[in-house]
């Protein structure tokens, strides 16, 4: 069949229509605050040999996650597919990503003959195991994480598979909103497969599946042709965790890059043992953080499919902390997965030092908080904060709360949070002189600070970034590292990033996330924005003296010239 | 004499004016906008528009005007100088934002800086709970000492949000109260005054926005109503709001934040009353301009509201479901879906090979490469001019002149890199821009579960009637209504609108612990309020004043609510019970499912009171007075698929008149030119709309 651009674009917009329309069926289902406010899912379009073609509103940790679970699936059920079926997993260990994610396709045949599988990713609220909300970060096993479901029908030619639902049921805390959200994928992959079916007797569907198979090509096309204008070269770098969920640590990402042609190559080789803990990210997680931070030097006009996965070999040795081996726990993956894209940016730095900034701020902080009421109804928040602000450079500042543009997870409002538990905030501010010094300084950190309001509560909460902060680049400095403090104002008592802990009525928690990296050498900041940041009540006067050797007159709170310069010309102490 | 009714709606280049007689004959004029003084255009076109017609104006009797006035001063950082007080510990809560995304992988997004730096962000003691209850009492002491500070500030306005306050708005009214009377020069916007609704971020913002161009939009109106008193127009000025409904300017002034979508309201409005006079209840309405392309649902005869509207978003986003590029403002206002696709939408090649259309876009200056005034990059209007759907000899009835042979040079280029003859890839370019449009019609359709086959099209827009057919074809709706004066329809849609006032309270309690008497005991003094209100703006006699009440209803614990109406006022048992059905059933049609076992949290009351005209709004028929400019001949147009090319009819409206003409035709206007292939077939209905039928239907 000849290629015709206009039929490529034609039907592309009518699979992004598909694509989005799924998007949307899922928000409007979902009953989960984690669905609705966070957009924790995303959605996809595969040709019949798993390839993933289109994908809608989707998070980049997910960006290559959709294909080895179909990949999964197909093995178990690949010669025993039928319309009307609907496949799920959430085993990390046949292609899914860790438990919370379940992963839904249906297939799409045409006068007997498969076309194409619609995708919908949801994290669910809570999938049981040992604590709510599966991010334990201190699981040994996967076992320990709740309710593993291997590739499986959840719909057979259109039957539910009772058993499956009355199992399920009985395996989670909250089991409306899970149920809810679960139906809400449903919906959507069936929605989706009908669109698909006029899109088919639009066009045909030999022509359908030709041009689906066409968009891939032309999204390999356009990455080659965006990696060839990089120079060709190598480099290298090495990010650290301080720890792998257990209080065993550092972690050491190690990556290198291999540039040549139209080609790249990420080797993690060098990179941690595996050793227990949670927080291990499976390969395929591994190699989506990858290609997502990757994404941020090439054309922004490439599609996400399996075109784009093609030049772009991601490898990490088996057994080590990127690719881990049965039965590791997975829960708190997405912590890692961070980490994944913060090393890859400093990879990125060392080969494009002119496009890229110091890492961002935050410790992929997450809590959640669960329990019962007198009357025994259960009670459960979860909230994520992964990043707190921008990195600087490297040719202007980080931005204070600026969203980082590899992970799109919103925060939560206090006062929904306030409404759905009983959990009240104290703080949510940003923290003086918390930011990665430079010349183009980072973003600031940010406290918040709940205070229970239950009798007794479960905490668990999930930080990092205490012992390795967000790193500066070329003399730029580290942001300040996470602190969290039980009762900070009555008995302070400092805890560790990771723990669980039953917390009474009227106990305070403060979370306090990391600034981000500074760029350059912070004594060549130029003393009008430092003593701008002064004025704005960002930074204190003692803070911008050590770092920055800028003197600020105390009372007009202008720059003092003189005192600068001669601070300046004797040099950071030490 | 002939008395005459006045519409204005400024767009970003053009301000559109429109004078209507009763009997429907309008007169309209397009201007250039006048950025540094929009007013200045207004008054110089209604002087001009008054003297062409030669009638004093004396004889305008009404003057209604949207505006993008409120939209600018944000875009273009223009406000003033404002204070947020906050609760102790949340003064960064506007700084901080959602951390949202809307460009993915971009390292160079950075959203957009707060409206309130931080050292005019305060914070005071107090804090009230989720359920209402005090935690903390406001201390009037420090709110005091506050205003002291204030002082020395030199703030312009002042804004204030406290945590919880959509539950009880006690703390946040007195400390607003108390800064008043202790600063009486500077106007301070709480934002339970605003529209008291759940999530402090995007409260504040409301609340900080309105604050920041208050000041601003006053001074616009004031200086409005004084150029058009210069003029002899001496009618109250009164202003389209985001929601559908006019106010008189000084309530505008006040809550300036309301009329960010001004002008798309109109048009929406307009197509609505359309359709009421035509029977058409269920339309999707697709306006088309230069840069982009907008649509929305009227359904049951009725638009959709969506609960707020973020200002100067960028629809070149990832995605329109991401927010996080402009400013939220929270207020019921009209759901209207945008895409880059408009006439001005350029056309490129990917590195790939692949032909995109879009987002960038022309614009105005320089446009399109047929404009000739130094476009160089072929857009979706010289694809349409080579596909023989646009005059080649001038546009905008013979006011501007084209220049045929750039824009065939250019699409030739074009064409080259794809491998691709001159029609094939201006036939690629057309189709491509509809496949964008298919977007936003799908996002306000099928997205929301809604048949869009169930929809007639209703197309304005300088560009809306040369896409429908492509667009309805490929939804399949089989009729489609171009109404006249369609390239200056918001103007029109202005003319419309009724008097509405919107009044939303504060009330989060359980349906349940709430008696008929606690609902009337709140609705009441609101319901007093725009009765006395609305018969002070003239609407005295009986049967001039609807007012109705309305609760917005949540299951308990669910983050979005619903608003459904109270049948009557004072409400009864039943009339609470009907609401309560009346939510389970839309939750049901909104979200897919009902839960009749859950509890039900009342969130806020809403009380809408609309004027009634003695006189009818919209008149039996519209026609442009001077509508004879075209001369009919013929012209070759390329259709594609089984057409090719094919000798098109060129006519004007007023041809139609004879009776129903089959396609190809192209029926051209001064404002606009709708495009009817073959295989359809086109006719006037009373109220002189074209409209445009399947052969098959």
């Amino acid at each position: 069949m000849q290629i015709d651009p206009v039929t490529r674009e034609l039907i592309y917009n009518a699979l992004r229509t598909i694509a989005d329309n799924m998007v949307v069926s899922v928000i409007r289902t979902s009953r989960s605050t984690v669905v609705k406010q966070n957009l924790d899912f995303s959605t996809g379009i595969h040709l019949a040999d798993a390839q993933l073609a289109v994908q809608g509103l989707s998070l980049p940790l997910h960006l290559g996650a959709m294909q080895p679970a179909l990949n999964g699936i197909l093995a178990r059920h690949g010669d025993n597919l039928h319309p009307g079926d609907i496949l799920i997993s959430n085993d990390p260990y046949e292609g899914a990503s860790h438990l919370n994610d379940i992963f839904m396709y249906k297939p799409v045949f045409s006068d007997g003959r498969l076309i194409a599988f619609m995708c919908v990713i949801s994290h669910h609220t809570d999938m049981g195991g040992r604590v709510a909300g599966g991010n334990a970060t201190d699981s040994m096993e996967i076992f320990q994480e709740g309710f593993r479901i291997p590739p499986l029908k959840v719909y057979e030619e259109g039957r539910p598979n009772e058993t499956f639902f009355a199992l399920f049921e009985k395996q989670v805390r909250v089991p409306d909103k899970v149920l809810g959200d679960f139906r809400g994928q449903v919906a959507a992959v069936n929605i989706a497969e009908q669109e698909m079916h006029k899109l088919i007797e639009d066009w045909g569907a030999d022509t359908v599946a030709v041009y689906m198979q066409e968009l891939v090509d032309h999204a390999e096309r356009l990455t080659r042709a965006s990696i060839a204008e990089l120079p060709d070269g190598e480099a290298e770098f090495t990010d650290y965790m301080d720890d792998n969920g257990m209080g065993i640590g550092p972690v050491r990402f190690q990556v290198k890059l291999t540039k040549k042609g139209d080609e790249m190559l990420i080797d993690w080789t060098g990179t941690s043992e595996q050793n227990g803990g949670a927080l291990n990210p499976n390969f395929a997680c591994t190699q989506s953080c990858t290609w997502a931070a990757l994404r941020t030097v090439l054309s922004p006009d490439i599609p996400t499919n399996a075109g784009f996965y093609k030049p772009i070999t991601v490898t990490a040795p088996e057994g080590c902390f990127l690719n881990p081996v049965f039965p590791a726990a997975l829960g708190a993956r997405g912590a890692a997965g961070y980490r994944v894209r913060h090393t890859v940016m400093g990879l990125l730095a060392q080969y494009l030092p002119d496009r890229m900034q110091a890492c961002p701020g935050g410790s992929e902080f997450a809590i959640a908080i669960g329990g019962y009421y007198k009357d025994r109804t259960p009670f459960m928040t979860l909230e994520f904060h992964n990043t707190t602000g921008i990195g600087g450079g490297p040719d202007r500042d980080g931005q204070d709360a600026g969203p980082f543009s590899i992970g799109n997870l919103a925060n939560t409002p206090m006062e929904l949070v306030e409404t759905e538990g009983p959990v009240m905030f104290e703080r949510y501010a940003f923290i003086k002189d918390s930011e990665g010094a430079g010349e183009w300084r980072g973003g600031l950190g940010i406290v918040r600070e709940y205070r229970f309001l239950a009798d007794e509560q479960t905490v668990q909460v999930r930080s990092d970034r205490a012992f390795n902060p967000p790193w500066g680049l070329f003399g730029g400095k580290a942001g300040r590292g996470q602190h969290n403090t039980l009762n900070p104002d009555t008995a302070p008592e400092s805890l560790p990033t990771k723990f669980i802990r039953v917390l009474k009525r009227e106990d305070v928690f403060r979370a306090e996330m990391p600034g981000a990296g500074g760029y350059g050498d912070p004594w060549t900041r130029d003393p009008e924005l430092v003593a701008e940041d002064v004025r704005q009540d960002k930074m204190t006067l003692e803070h911008v003296r050590e770092a920055y050797g800028v003197v600020i007159d105390p009372a007009t709170l202008e720059v003092d010239r003189a005192g600068t310069d001669k601070l300046r010309a004797r040099g950071p102490a030490g | 004499m002939t008395d005459y009714r006045l519409g204005v709606d400024i767009g970003g280049t053009f301000t559109d004016i429109l004078l209507i007689a009763a009997d429907g004959t309008v007169h309209t004029r397009k201007v250039l906008s006048t950025p540094d003084d929009y007013s200045r255009a207004i008054e110089e076109g209604v002087a001009a528009l008054l003297a062409d017609l030669g009638v004093p104006a004396s004889t305008i009797r009404e003057f209604s005007h949207g505006t993008t006035v409120a939209t600018n001063a944000i875009i273009e950082r223009k406000g003033v100088r404002v204070a947020l007080v906050a609760t102790e510990g949340f003064r960064d809560v506007l700084e901080l934002a959602r951390f949202r995304v809307p460009k993915l992988y971009d390292l160079n997004f950075r959203k957009p800086p707060a409206l309130v730096e931080r050292r005019l962000r305060f914070e005071l003691p107090e804090r009230i709970l989720a359920s209402g209850a005090v935690r903390r009492p406001l201390d009037m002491a420090a709110v005091d000492a506050l205003a002291e500070r204030l002082k020395t500030e030199k703030v312009d306005a002042i804004a204030v949000c406290f945590m919880n306050s959509y539950v009880n708005d006690a703390h946040e009214q007195a400390a607003a109260r108390r800064l008043q009377e202790l600063l009486p020069g500077i106007p301070v916007t709480a934002s339970t005054d605003l529209v008291p609704q759940i999530q402090e971020y995007e409260r504040t913002t409301t609340t900080v926005v309105n604050a920041y161009i208050r000041p601003v939009v006053e001074s616009y109106v004031r200086a409005l109503a004084a150029r058009m008193r210069d003029i002899g127009v001496e009618v109250p000025l009164m202003i389209m709001q985001s929601s559908g409904g006019i106010l008189s300017a000084e309530r505008v002034a006040k809550s300036p934040a309301f009329i960010i979508e001004s002008g798309p309201a109109a048009g929406v409005v307009g197509a609505q009353r359309v359709g009421a006079k035509t029977g058409l209840e269920d339309l999707m309405v697709l306006d088309m301009g230069g840069t982009t392309a907008k649509a929305s649902l009227i359904e049951d005869g009725a638009y959709n509201l969506s609960p707020d509207i973020e200002v100067g978003g960028d629809t070149s986003a990832s995605h329109r479901l991401i927010q996080g590029s402009g400013y939220i403002v929270q207020f019921p206002t009209i759901d209207i879906a945008e895409v880059g696709a408009g006439g001005g939408s350029i056309a490129w090649v990917d590195a790939g090979g692949g032909l995109k259309v879009g987002p960038h876009s022309a614009g105005a200056a320089p446009g399109p490469v047929c404009y000739g005034l130094g476009g160089t990059e072929p857009t979706v209007t010289d694809a349409n001019l080579i596909l023989g759907y646009l005059n080649p000899g001038a546009l905008v009835g013979g006011d501007l002149k084209v220049d045929y042979k750039a824009a065939e040079d250019a699409l030739v280029r074009l064409g080259k890199r794809v491998g691709m003859d001159t029609v094939a890839v201006a036939h690629g370019i057309h189709r491509i821009a509809n496949a964008t449009m298919m977007r936003a019609l799908a996002a306000v359709s099928s997205e929301r579960g809604r048949d869009p086959r169930q929809f007639d099209l209703l197309a304005m827009g300088g560009n809306g009637g040369v896409h429908a057919v492509g667009l309805a074809q490929a939804l399949g709706i089989r009729r489609i209504s171009v109404p006249p004066v369609a390239g200056l329809f918001s103007a029109l849609g202005l003319l419309f609108a009724d008097v509405e006032h919107l009044m939303i309270s504060a009330y989060y309690r359980e349906l349940q612990l709430i008696a008929p008497e606690d609902f009337n005991a709140r609705i009441e003094p609101v319901w007093d309020e725009l009765d006395t209100l609305l018969s002070a703006e003239g609407f005295s006699g009986g049967g001039q004043r609807d007012i109705r009440a309305y609760v917005d209803i949540k299951y308990v614990g669910q983050a979005s609510s619903l608003t459904v109406p109270f049948a009557r006022y004072p409400v009864d048992a039943d009339a609470v019970a009907a609401a309560a059905e009346a939510f389970a059933q839309e939750h049901m049609r909104t979200y897919g499912y009902r839960s009749d076992g859950e509890r039900l949290q009342v969130v806020s009351l809403r009380v809408v009171g609309r004027g009634v005209p003695l006189e009818p709004r919209v008149p039996d028929r519209v026609a442009r007075a001077a509508e004879t400019r075209v001369e009919e001949g013929t012209r070759d147009a390329f259709f594609g698929g089984d057409h090719g090319w094919v000798s098109a009819a060129v006519l004007p409206r007023s041809a139609l008149a004879g009776g129903v003409r089959k396609g190809p035709l192209i029926v051209e206007e001064y404002d606009t030119t709708t495009v009817v292939p073959p295989g359809w077939r086109a006719s006037l209905d009373s109220w002189n709309n074209i409209v445009l039928e399947r052969e098959d239907a």
